[in-house]
């Protein structure tokens, strides 16, 4: 057994970790394990008054506390009936931009980028590159003035609240934003040259679902009523059930989601995948002359999607002041009243797509639902750690995928401490689909489904050993022609595919492979893939396996090879002991 | 004392002459309807129809908080304690009386440089006033400033009465005299002096300060101390806001880059539990009972038998700040054996509800 | 001691880290501190961390899994002093409110029966209901001046400064007008200073997130907020929500 590990995920906020398990050649499993607690905010909401929920919400989150305040003020004025005046919208926006600019300023400058220039931390990187960490920090110094300027504090400020703002910043506070963000310009373009002109490596690339927010009116912008899929489709605030299908896994303590099964992808990269051809001004410039298709399908890219929208805030800034200064005789706060109701609110958060949803009844919150932007990549960040430590495995660079694993995460700019630090990479002896499957069937009776064709040698073998273990008396096992049951299947058990799988061993060898790798390895997947996408839930998906034997042939004919005939056996006989 | 006479509608023009190589502070609406001394840019902005700033005019000459030196191994450097020319507009006379008092504690029982630097920066203004119902000056006797004014602006129709009180007075009268109207006639006298008697008929409140000293000796065990302490907060703001209230604390503050720390220094407040702390951890007024005792053995026994007066100018800041209605007024009627008591008291009761 | 340097590290368990943050956050100074300091361990900053003797081990977040437990009792090995860095770590955070049951009750709502493979969930509680904690630094967030005086007097070699007063006074230096005057539920009187008064500069009353000031009399502030028309359940919801375990059965009692 060999184990590689990253014990603890660093340069990223909060507590989490990757196990990587190696079977052969195959990389059996990847888990992005969140090993921060679970703190149950959702829970502690509950029989709060909704303006105490606007405090307590955002400390879910340090970095991403402002959003999390417009997303809760977002949804509470959505259940409550309060219509704020615009220039109270504008003037969260501009306090939005400072959390945008100063995480953005954090992640590209002092957390990826010694990643691409090969230092352990910013302040080594410092020696050699002082310009771009100094930028890089009075960035992320002005981002967070803003915010103390709108919120009181940067991290959990209070000012802005149901109905407004406790108080307005004066004229003079907001033409020094306004003057300070014109004398960024040369370094914001200077930025966006240096992260989008990067030479990212190949990680590797693979077809990628984008969600964001829709802003509406053909507009760039960080909030909306409407959640936006990189396919064109669109669903209401409302339905975000539809998109995000949240349910848990056992190794996390931060729940997963995927649209129609599939892992999708939220954050900058997705915005500028999504909305960038609305970017105008030098951001529009910029996207013009550096978006290409290799954003469309690698996460390295989130640094150079997050300098375009350092530019589209910067340029954005002066606008929002004048519209402000244009409004001074709005008051700061309008009065409300408690209602009954619910609400969504939908914000996008530096890291992505910022979901609060909220029932209020007798005036205290009855019912919150809370989605994170990690929460939403974490299915994702598994994907593409999984494809790239087995594109290193493939290559026989076995020692390097601890730290590739390591950049990969960092892409993703997750935030862990939304729910959710190391990667361990495990090496499993030639008998742990034996140990896996009577585990797995010794907690519930798995249904077994036979996969194959009849008439293709070594490719019989999913369909053979499903007709053996319906010989031996076992309950639930079905064929690929039985997919309409296997769709129906409500409970928490286990769903084992029994199927030939090329996997670039020697004849015969079994490996147990969570479906998912099956997804996300086009080269192993064949027919499998198709088959199993749309037919099955992400909860399904995640508790579903390929119990794979390595096939000799799939030459036409009905007499499969030796060897493959003794790997049924040992199925057969694992599961008669 | 010369008194002149200056139009209302003048004043404005008055001050911007006068405070060109100035900080000009005064009166400015904090909120709906709560003031502070503020620096401004233009006169315009005082709101002279105040009755009480949330603190006094101490905070202009000791900042609540402030660094006095930087200490280094073998040397100090005096931070440069702001010597700009300071003209605070709006004083009342209770806050007259009230620098007063501080100029003897800081002046003469004590010489504090950092005091004597700024008070002698600053030109006062007096304004008059008109009591509510926490205005106790009448009976401290402090409604009416003779002292420690440079100029003194009595409201009277659309006229002020400007008393002259002091030489740096008249030199800021002499910058524009023209806007000045030396004749003063009987009428404006009688004018004044009736506003004098209906301003004295307006106070509400009032207290007997001679009895007080006695009054603090028979009832130094009384149960009103541990009563008054079931509602006490010890928030400390009844000694932030008060005009005579002079104690502070001081720290260390080492510097991260180099060898050396600033002293800061801060208000303190005999009311809060760490003021009586001391090396070791000992506290000599653990309870909130023993350090309101403290307060008010100060303002109404101490300072009396000291200096004849009490320290207590009547500004109402404690009364119109305590959140829990401990303040001169209701303590002294305590001790003078009004039924208050139960007052307090409701706050120690089971809590139904 | 390494060449003269404190070795400081700095970890974090359940939280939002919002403390580590606001080290990353002290950008002009950031550069003075880790010249001042020998920084050893800092996840959210560095990759190149060393888990060995400290000096001092700064430590946030609240305990809510045994794996934290276990990594607290190693840092506390490890460590000269241990600080309780904000108020997850010095009172539980606002995780902490659950009682045993009501946890329970909660984690399954959430979560439903699943069972974690990787470390099992416990009732979040402060750091000191595991290991002795020499000093505390509490706020949500700790604030950016208190951290860089606290900071300065260790690396000096002098105890760091108590702050045993409330909100109240910084909030009176600031001439804020009084909320509980005002009729709002403001915690100040309860609350440890630290912020700046920063709620209340924005008429927004204290929402208690420094945690409970010592000695501070709850009873009277009930009765005070009560007779200004709020419900007793209301005001003890308000009070528990950053009182950590410490307090939670006090203001039940109340």
């Amino acid at each position: 057994m060999k184990t590689i590990s990253i014990d603890h995920l660093t340069r990223v906020e909060g507590n989490g970790g990757i196990t990587a398990t190696i079977d052969g050649k195959t990389v059996t499993e990847v888990k992005f394990n969140v090993f921060e607690g679970p703190r149950l905010i959702e829970r502690l909401t509950v029989g709060r008054t909704p303006e105490e929920d606007v405090s307590l919400a955002p400390r879910i989150c340090a970095i991403c506390s402002v959003s999390h305040k417009n997303a809760v003020l977002r949804a509470m004025e959505d259940a409550l009936d309060v219509n704020v005046s615009k220039k109270i919208i504008y003037s969260r926006e501009l306090m939005h931009m400072g959390e945008m600019i100063e995480s953005h300023s954090l992640h590209t400058f002092l957390l990826a980028l010694p990643d691409f220039l090969g230092y352990p931390n910013a302040i080594a990187m410092a020696g050699d590159f002082e310009f771009e960490a100094k930028i890089g920090l009075e960035m992320k110094n002005y981002g967070n003035h803003i915010m103390k300027v709108y919120n009181g504090r940067w991290i959990h400020g209070e000012n802005a609240v149901i109905g407004g703002f406790g108080q307005l910043p004066t004229k003079e506070d907001l033409t020094w934003i306004k003057s300070r963000a014109l004398q960024f310009m040369p370094f914001v373009n200077k930025t966006v040259a240096l992260f989008c002109g990067l030479d990212y490596p190949d990680i590797p690339e693979d077809d990628t679902l984008y969600v964001c927010c829709e802003p509406g009116n053909n507009e760039y912008g960080f909030w909306g009523d409407e959640i936006l899929l990189s396919t064109g489709e669109k669903y209401s605030k409302y339905d975000y059930p539809k998109v995000t299908n949240e349910y848990t896994v056992s190794h996390s303590f931060c729940k997963r989601s995927r649209y129609n099964g599939r892992p999708f992808s939220v954050g900058a990269l997705a915005r500028v995948n999504n909305l960038g051809d609305r970017l105008e001004g030098q951001a529009g410039e910029m996207y013009r002359k550096y978006f290409n298709d290799r954003w469309k399908k690698n996460p390295l890219f989130h640094a150079a999607a997050q300098a375009l929208e350092i530019m589209y805030c910067f340029e954005r800034i002066p606008q929002l002041v004048d519209l402000i200064l244009a409004d001074r005789e709005e008051p700061a706060l309008i009065p409300y009243t408690t209602k009954e109701g619910t609400g969504t609110g939908l914000v996008e958060a530096p890291r992505g797509t910022l979901i609060h949803h909220y029932a209020i009844k007798n005036g205290l919150v009855d019912h919150s639902d809370i989605i994170t932007p990690t929460a939403m990549n974490a299915e994702e960040i598994e994907r593409y750690c999984h494809i790239a430590a087995q594109k290193l495995l493939d290559e026989g660079k076995e020692d390097e995928i601890r730290a590739r694993m390591d950049i990969v995460v960092r892409a993703f700019d997750p935030c862990i401490s939304c729910s959710a630090h190391s990667v361990e990479i495990e090496r499993v002896p030639e008998t742990a689909w034996k140990d896996r499957l009577l585990e797995l069937s010794a907690k519930k009776a798995p249904f077994f489904v036979g996969v194959g064709t009849e008439d293709r040698s070594d490719d019989r073998a999913g369909l053979e050993l499903a007709a053996r273990l319906k010989e031996m008396g076992i309950a639930d096992v079905y064929t690929e022609k039985d997919i309409d049951s296997i769709r129906s299947i409500q409970e928490q058990r286990p769903i084992i595919f029994l199927d030939a799988v090329n996997m670039g061993e020697s004849p015969g060898k079994i490996t147990l492979i969570p479906v998912d790798h099956v997804l996300r390895n086009v080269n192993n997947s064949h027919k499998f893939t198709p088959f199993i996408v749309g037919a099955l839930n992400g909860a399904q998906i995640k508790n579903s396996y390929v119990l794979g034997i390595q096939p000799g042939t799939t030459d036409f004919g009905t007499e499969m090879s030796s060897s493959v005939k003794e790997a049924v056996q040992k199925v057969v006989s694992a599961l008669t002991n | 004392m010369r008194i002149v006479k200056l139009k209302q509608d003048r004043l404005n023009s008055f001050l911007e002459a006068v405070s060109t190589d100035s900080e000009l502070w005064g009166p400015v609406k904090k909120g709906a309807d709560k003031h502070r001394f503020k620096i401004v840019d233009n006169p315009a902005e005082f709101d002279l129809d105040y009755t009480r700033t949330i603190l006094p005019p101490k905070k202009i000459f000791l900042p609540p908080r402030f660094n006095m030196f930087k200490a280094m191994p073998t040397a100090y450097e005096e931070e440069t304690m702001d010597p700009t020319k300071k003209i605070l507009f709006g004083v009342h006379p209770c806050d007259i009386h009230g620098i007063l008092i501080m100029d003897q504690f800081y002046t003469q029982t004590y010489n504090d440089p950092y005091y004597i630097r700024s008070r002698e920066n600053t030109i006062i203004l007096g304004h008059s006033c008109w009591p509510d119902e926490h205005c106790l000056c009448h009976s401290t006797g402090t409604d009416v400033a003779n002292e420690g004014y440079d100029l003194f602006f009595t409201a009277l129709n659309d006229e002020y009465l400007v008393w002259i009180g002091s030489s740096k007075g008249d030199d800021l009268v002499r910058i524009v005299p023209e806007l000045f109207n030396e004749d003063l006639s009987d009428r404006d006298i009688q004018n004044y002096i009736r506003w004098r008697e209906d301003r004295s008929k307006a106070f509400k409140a009032e207290i007997n300060f001679k009895a007080m000293p006695d009054f603090m000796e028979l009832k130094y065990r009384d149960a009103v101390w541990e009563n008054l302490s079931h509602a006490c907060l010890a928030c400390g703001s009844c000694s932030n806001v008060c005009p005579t209230c002079t104690c502070y604390n001081v720290n260390d503050k080492p510097r991260l880059s180099e060898n050396a720390s600033d002293i800061a220094r801060c208000w303190d407040a005999c009311t809060l539990e760490s003021y009586s702390e001391v090396a070791g951890g000992e506290n000599f007024r653990e309870s909130r009972s023993e350090r309101l005792k403290l307060y008010y053995t100060h303002k109404l026994q101490a300072f009396i038998s000291k200096y004849g007066k009490p320290a207590c100018v009547g500004c109402g800041r404690c009364a119109a700040t305590c959140p829990v209605g401990i303040n001169v007024k209701t303590v002294a009627g305590a001790l003078d054996g009004e039924e208050v008591d139960a007052f307090w008291s409701r706050y120690a009761t089971e809590v139904t509800k | 001691m390494n060449n003269g340097k404190p070795k400081i590290g700095i970890y974090e368990l359940t939280g939002c880290a919002g403390d580590a943050l606001l080290i990353v956050d002290c950008e002009m100074e950031l550069l003075d501190i880790f010249t001042a300091a020998d920084i050893q361990s800092f996840a959210m900053a560095k990759s190149d961390n060393i888990d060995g003797e400290l000096d001092v081990a700064l430590v946030e977040g609240s305990v809510t899994t045994e794996k934290e437990i276990s990594e607290l009792k190693d840092i506390r090995e490890r460590a000269k002093i241990v600080v309780a860095f904000g108020n997850c770590a010095a009172h539980g955070g606002i995780q902490a409110r659950f009682d045993d049951k009501e946890w329970q009750e909660n984690l399954k709502k959430v979560y439903g029966n699943q069972k974690f493979t990787h470390t099992k969930p416990v009732r979040s509680k402060p750091i000191d209901e595991f290991v002795k904690v020499d000093f505390y630094l509490p706020g949500c967030p700790v604030s950016k001046e208190q951290f860089l005086h606290f900071l300065t007097r260790m690396l000096k070699g002098n105890p760091p400064e108590h702050y045993p007063t409330p909100v109240c006074v910084t909030c009176k230096y600031n001439e804020n007008d009084c909320l509980l005057n005002n009729g709002k539920l403001c915690l100040g009187p309860l609350t440890a200073d630290g912020c700046g008064s920063v709620c209340p500069n924005h008429n927004i009353p204290c929402f208690g997130c420094w945690g409970p000031v010592e000695n501070a009399n709850a009873i009277a502030e009930l009765h005070l907020l009560k007779e200004k028309g709020f419900s007793v359940e209301e005001i003890k919801k308000r009070m528990a929500n950053f009182a950590g375990t410490k307090l939670a059965d006090a203001i039940k009692q109340l």
